[in-house]
């Protein structure tokens, strides 16, 4: 039986998929920080946690996923506001050199912020994450059928924000 | 997967700033300042009051007001003493006693053997009565 691998380990292979969905999620930097720094203190506090876990990654996603659904809960209008003056430290997406690929990334960004949280979880553990509809529902305690749905109006809403500056670089 | 998918899949997620590691996992280092011999008493505390640590206080507090309301109420030392002292008889009151059963003994006249007395008092048994009715 394999022992419980260190935290610095767990850092190692997860925090950057962590920090992409985190991003994605709450759309601010110092947030994504926060929540990030909060769930290892919290794995290295109760080691236990992983105890009989299959997959740690998934199951770190699950924990980053509550986290961040918290914390936007939390937030006032006047928080929301600040993310919007903040928006462009909250991109979660590479930048680049290339003028034209730099515009898609930035509507990108923006498309899936105006998704709710609920289907941006779903379309970034989907796109990204490349995990099944069944792993996403599992991971986020929702029925398969609420997991392909989620997905579909989400890539939807994204297909028809993009699709004219999709269809000039393409 | 269609065109768009792939498309979207392939914009590349900004990384992970490197020097977050070192402040992470600095600040996910578990405490070593703790003594390691207050623990077991931490923890022997911490488990008996740990789940509801509000209502151990509320009843103990509960507790204390029971206690000092019982001690308020009750009656001082020194009254219930002299009413104890009161209550038994004293050597005056038990000359008078002997006194008073002297004068009802002689009331009352000498005293029988228990044996006659408790003859002449109960009526005869059956048989004995069959035989003083045969000779009358």
């Amino acid at each position: 039986m394999p022992g419980r691998p260190t935290i610095e380990t767990l850092y190692d292979e997860h925090a950057e998929a962590l920090f992409a969905f985190l991003l994605n999620l709450t759309r601010h930097e110092a947030d994504t920080r926060d929540l990030l720094q909060d769930l290892f203190i919290k794995l290295a506090r109760e080691p236990h946690r992983l105890d009989g876990v299959r997959e740690p990654r998934a199951f770190l996603l699950r924990l980053a996923h509550n986290a961040a659904i918290d914390l936007i809960r939390r937030r006032s209008a006047r928080d929301r506001t600040r993310d919007r003056l903040t928006e462009q430290a909250g991109n979660p997406f590479a930048s680049t050199a290339d003028p034209d690929e730099n515009l898609f990334r930035q509507h990108l960004a923006e498309a899936l912020g105006e998704l709710p949280p609920d289907q941006r979880a779903v379309v970034h553990l989907k796109l990204w994450e490349g995990l099944t509809f069944e792993a996403i529902a599992a991971l986020l305690d929702i029925p398969l059928n609420t997991a392909a749905s989620r997905y579909r109006y989400g890539l939807d809403k994204l297909r028809h924000q993009l699709r004219p500056l999709y269809e000039e670089i393409t | 997967m269609n065109e768009f998918e792939q498309r979207l899949r392939q914009t590349p997620l900004r990384s992970l700033p490197p020097e977050w590691r070192q402040d992470i996992l600095a600040a996910a280092q578990p405490p070593t300042s703790v003594p390691a011999r207050s623990q077991p008493t931490e923890l022997w505390w911490t488990r008996l009051l740990w789940p509801y640590p509000r209502a151990w206080a509320g009843l103990a507090a509960a507790w204390v007001v029971i206690l000092g309301l019982h001690l308020a109420t009750r009656e001082p030392a020194e009254t219930t003493t002299a009413a104890r002292a009161e209550a038994t008889p004293g050597p005056e009151y038990r000359a008078q006693l002997q006194q008073q059963q002297q004068m009802l003994a002689e009331l009352l006249g000498p005293a029988e053997p228990r044996e006659a007395a408790r003859s002449r008092s109960t009526p005869g048994s059956p048989h004995t009565w069959r035989q003083t009715t045969l000779t009358a």
